[in-house]
């Protein structure tokens, strides 16, 4: 009898072990299927029940309950996601040690019992031969299956590409692929000498005209040289672009482009506005909420076309005849207050800020589009929420910038290609005022938090290195704020009226008018122009003193911001567009 | 038709077997189970929309491999590779390796994530030398030639014990069963056809394959593709019962290896001193390599035959590289679409007329919309990109011809051989052979107890 035992007593344990880590590692791999079949169905984001919820708060945005049920069922469902892929991860773990464990129990058991060689007798004749006959046959069909996968290959999708340079100039003279058109756009002299966006040439709410009108009588009629009645909804401000005034309206039935004679205020056109339908699902479509509707973003020009855009989504560029070039729709956009970021346009190209929903949903842009075409240029994503502040662009340190404001950034892009060129992080709340370029120094209000001085010729995030001054008195939290490059003037929506030293930020004077403001203040020559929500008007000296040069009932309520052109102002009331100057 | 190895038979009866076919099976089914739930892993979740102002922490990206680890890795390459070496070579120990295995498997594997690689330096040495503008890190061209210049001198002690891919296969092989010597050979030609489109796509900048769908990265890192979770869960469940099939027909290193190897100055022996031919070697190696003793010159009848034979081999080589280098050529035009700027030159030409889209454009828009800025400069650059795809792909259709060529003349040649012997570029240096021959067992003194007679029972 031997010492060493038998073979299969000493293998008896391994191939237990092995057993056992086989049945473990199985049963672990069903319990992990089962539960990732399960998470899926966890998903919060694939929850109907929470998806039905959700549709259903914008119907009742004041459903404190249901909005309750809402964060705690979504608390529910990603609690448990997440302890399920916890459960998921220690899983893995679990399971290659149990594959490892059987691996192991496998190898020691082969190892045990595994049999002596036993050569057996070899066989006459030349089995080498006829191996590698056979091998030779292996090769050849490996050959030959390559042979025929490459040219099957090469039989696949013909080429659209040209193969000679002749044949590449000869497509695009086909017009397949249509080669650049130079630039078309308005000079900055021409755009200087009109009212192409938001709040002038520059954004900036600043008029560099001297004969603008300084008083006038709305009951009288003196100073006012026309009044066309408003017939479209909106709130957006009047552009002016050689004789002709735009300003866009609109509702869910339509949205249109409306252009009036700037001297005689007769209406030349009206176009309504054609958009193909938004892209997705059709019914998560914009958020438009009535205090805002559907046409709060004011139009903008680069001399060749004029752009609008509205809360579904609806962009549109329309030549100067009022014939639309091109639309698209850009929604749907998720903003509880509705869309109303102003256009802007650099050169032949028009800027778009698509500031929506949360920093976290990664839904928020900044967009070039070509003019012509409404062809998207560049475009940059923003890791911001919904704001409602309109960008400007500057020129400074060198280069053409785009200035945004979105809860915390002060962003600047290049406007040639969007590339980010710094960042100040001091923005809270919701960020309704724009902002303006004056002396230097880019001037941005967190609402009713403090107004800042940048100066735009930092790189990366420059919030320690680059605020010049912050202010804190009487910030507003609608309006936004103006400056001549020597003072700064702010008014807050219950009309307190603020002026500013624009180098330092030290506080002048204030005045307090006692009326609701939401049109932005302007200033030209040395004036500065303020409207009220129920139709005042008032003119006071841009001085380190407070003046009041003149006040004026005009009978109507204003939201939007004056439009300045040679001797005239024009006022987008709810009622009528005004025009008010000297009778020429 | 795969068949067993002689010297692995199944003692217990058939139950046993039935059992342990049914633990391979369940195993492979638990590693394709794990292999879900590792491609789950790529699953990003986005958090929740916060209404109480909490700041979510900022995501960063690591940084980049200190320049001293990445020195410290070529040492530890030249160390492990002179210590496979010297276990194959001096102590002639298959435990040794094992440990080396492990060793390599962890450090290289799943510390270093399995990058860089040598298998994927390749194509860094292959972008270099076709892209003046692209320069190879000192790093990665170490791990490129270290293991070839050992291969050159020892043979491939770099997948003796050093590369992570061939340790993980090889602790994974239960059950080795032999091929048949036809499927093997057929197949062997697999690595160096990989190897040629792996250098062309990386030469032209287009996509670097062998990283792309590199089977085992994933395992290393617990998270990867799909397609490369699965290949990798399968090539390790078949590697369960036949050998190292990354290492034998996929891997495009391995086939440089194996031309460094076939003209080594050091060969593995299985046995220390002379052969006894007693053949009990015969069946250990189960990677199909090795050799039986043969003589020089068959018969003469058969003889003749086989110089026609390689006459008209010899003959058809020309036509072979001629007809792979037109189908290679042909091959170009498709498959330089892999390439970033053709792929866009394409789409741009289909779509160059097309209204512009609704809704927030994607980045291959974006990118379409760029082309339009200047549309000869792109479709330019594409058609000299596809005309380089077009060389290319003549010098890899043409690669393709030789490889298969001369691997039907060398089927065709009789080698003189008068021991079993493995076959030079073939062998892994694994060490498991050294076990089967009873001279290392006299010389080193070890009991032949592992191997035990079960019929005893």
């Amino acid at each position: 009898m031997s010492d060493i035992p038998p073979a299969s007593t000493l293998s008896r344990p391994w191939r237990l072990t092995a057993g056992v880590a086989a049945v473990f590692s199985v049963l672990l791999g069903l319990a992990m299927v089962a539960g990732h079949l399960g998470t899926r169905a966890e998903d919060p984001l694939q929850s109907p029940q929470l998806r039905e919820m959700k549709a259903k708060l914008p119907l009742s945005p004041a459903d404190e309950l249901l909005k309750g049920e809402i964060r705690q069922l979504d608390l529910q469902l990603r609690g448990r996601y997440f302890r399920q892929l916890e459960r998921t991860s220690s899983g893995v773990y679990l399971l290659i040690g149990g594959v490892a464990i059987f691996i192991l129990a496998s190898t020691r058991v082969r190892r045990l019992e595994r049999q002596p060689p036993m050569p057996q007798p070899q066989v006459d004749g030349s089995p080498e031969a006829a191996r590698a006959a056979a091998a030779r046959w292996a090769v050849g069909a490996i050959g030959v299956a390559a042979g025929a996968g490459l040219f099957a290959l090469s039989l696949g999708l013909r080429p659209a590409l040209p193969e000679r340079a002749a044949d590449i100039d000869k497509l695009l003279e086909a017009g397949a692929a249509p080669a650049p058109v130079p630039s078309d756009a308005a000079s900055p002299d021409e755009l200087a000498r009109n009212w192409p966006r938001f709040r002038g040439p520059e954004g900036g709410g600043v008029s560099s005209l001297t004969n603008l009108p300084a008083r006038w009588d709305a009951k009288t009629g003196a100073g006012i040289l026309w009044k066309t009645p408003m017939s479209s909804p909106g709130f957006n401000s009047p552009i002016i672009w050689g004789n002709r005034v735009f300003f866009s309206g609109g509702d869910a039935s339509q949205r249109e482009v409306i252009c009036l004679d700037l001297k005689t205020g007769q209406l030349l056109w009206r176009q309504a506005v054609a958009a193909p339908s938004p892209a997705g699902n059709a019914a998560q479509g914009s958020e438009i909420p009535d205090s805002t509707g559907y046409a709060a973003s004011t139009m903008a020009t680069d001399g060749r076309r004029v752009y609008a855009i509205f809360a579904n989504g609806d962009l549109a560029a329309l030549d100067l005849e009022g014939k639309q070039l091109w639309s698209k729709n850009m929604g749907p956009f998720k903003n509880s207050y509705g869309h109303a970021i102003s256009l802007a346009t650099w050169r032949d190209r028009l800027l778009l800020q698509l500031d929506q929903g949360e920093s976290d949903d990664g839904k928020s842009k900044l967009c070039a589009l070509d003019g012509r075409t409404g062809q998207v240029v560049w475009q940059r994503a923003r890791k911001v929420g919904a704001s409602w502040a309109s960008p400007i662009v500057i020129e400074a340190a060198g280069k053409a910038q785009v200035i945004t404001l979105a809860a915390p950034w002060v962003a600047a892009y290049a406007a040639a290609d969007g590339a980010e060129l710094w960042r100040v992080e001091c923005l809270g709340g919701e960020v309704t005022p724009s902002p303006v370029f004056a002396g230097g120094l880019v001037l941005a209000a967190s609402p009713s938090e403090k107004l800042l001085a940048i100066r735009p010729d930092g790189q990366g995030d420059v919030t320690k290195s680059k605020v010049v001054w912050s202010a804190e008195d009487n910030v507003p939290d609608i309006t936004s704020p103006v400056s001549n490059g020597e003072l700064a003037f702010t008014i807050s929506s219950p009309g307190l009226l603020t002026c500013y030293d624009a180098k330092d930020g030290k506080k002048q004077w204030e005045h307090d008018y006692e009326m609701d403001c939401h049109a932005s203040p302007a200033v030209a020559g040395n004036r500065v122009y303020l409207f009220s929500q129920k139709g005042a008007a008032v003119v006071v000296e841009a001085a380190r003193e407070f003046k009041e040069v003149f006040r004026t009932e005009m009978g109507d309520g204003f939201h939007a911001s004056p439009a300045f052109a040679q001797g005239r102002m024009v006022l987008r009331g709810m009622t009528n567009i005004w025009c008010v100057g000297e009778a020429q | 038709m795969a068949h067993e190895s002689p010297g692995d038979g199944m003692a217990g009866g058939g139950l046993w077997a039935l059992a342990r076919r049914s633990m391979g099976i369940v195993a492979v089914a638990a590693l394709l189970a794990l292999s879900v739930f590792t491609a789950a892993g790529e699953q990003r979740f986005p958090p929740p929309d916060f209404e109480s102002g909490h700041q979510l922490p900022v995501t960063s990206t690591p940084a980049a491999r200190a320049v001293w680890l990445q020195y410290a890795d070529a040492m530890v390459l030249a160390a492990t590779l002179g210590a496979s070496a010297w276990l194959v070579y001096r102590k002639r120990s298959r435990k040794g390796l094992v440990a080396l295995s492990i060793f390599s498997l962890v450090y290289f594997g799943f510390y270093r994530k399995g990058c860089v690689c040598a298998i994927g330096s390749t194509q860094n040495i292959a972008l270099a030398l076709c892209d003046s503008g692209y320069a190879v890190p000192a790093v990665v061209t170490a791990f490129f030639l270290l293991p070839l210049i050992f291969a050159l001198f020892g043979g491939r002690v770099f997948c003796a014990g050093v590369c992570p891919h061939g340790a993980l296969q090889d602790l994974v092989l239960i059950k080795p069963i032999k091929l048949p010597a036809w499927l093997e050979q057929g197949l062997s030609v697999l690595p160096y056809l990989y190897l040629g489109a792996g250098v062309l796509f990386a030469a032209t900048g287009s996509a670097f394959l062998f990283c792309q769908y590199d089977p085992f990265v994933p395992l290393f890192r617990m998270s990867g593709r799909s397609v490369m979770v699965v290949s990798g869960v399968a090539l390790l469940g078949l590697g369960m019962f036949v050998g190292r099939p990354d290492c034998r027909f996929l891997c495009p290193y391995g086939a440089l290896l194996k031309l460094c190897a076939a003209v080594a100055k050091l060969r593995v022996r299985v046995t220390p001193a002379a052969c006894t031919q007693c053949r009990l070697c015969e069946a250990s190696c189960p990677f199909g390599a090795m050799r039986e003793p043969a003589a020089a010159n068959p018969e003469p009848r058969a003889l003749a035959a086989d110089r026609r034979r390689l006459a008209l081999l010899l003959a058809l080589l020309p036509a072979l590289v001629a007809g792979g280098a037109w189908l290679g050529g042909r091959f170009g035009v498709p498959a330089s679409r892999m390439h970033p700027t053709v792929s866009l030159a394409e789409r741009f030409v289909r779509e160059g007329s097309a209204p512009p889209k609704s809704g927030l454009p994607t980045d291959e828009d974006l990118a379409l919309e760029r082309a339009r800025e200047a549309p000869k400069e792109l479709l330019t650059q594409a058609a000299a990109i596809r005309h380089r795809f077009v060389i290319g792909g003549w010098v890899f259709g043409g690669w393709s011809g030789l490889v298969i060529g001369m691997k039907l003349l060398s089927l065709s040649l009789h080698r003189r051989r008068n021991d079993y012997e493995p076959d030079r570029g073939d062998c892994f240096a694994c060490g498991r052979c050294f076990e089967y021959c009873p001279n290392t067992l006299s010389q080193s003194a070890i009991p032949a107890s592992p191997i035990r007679d079960s019929s005893r029972v």
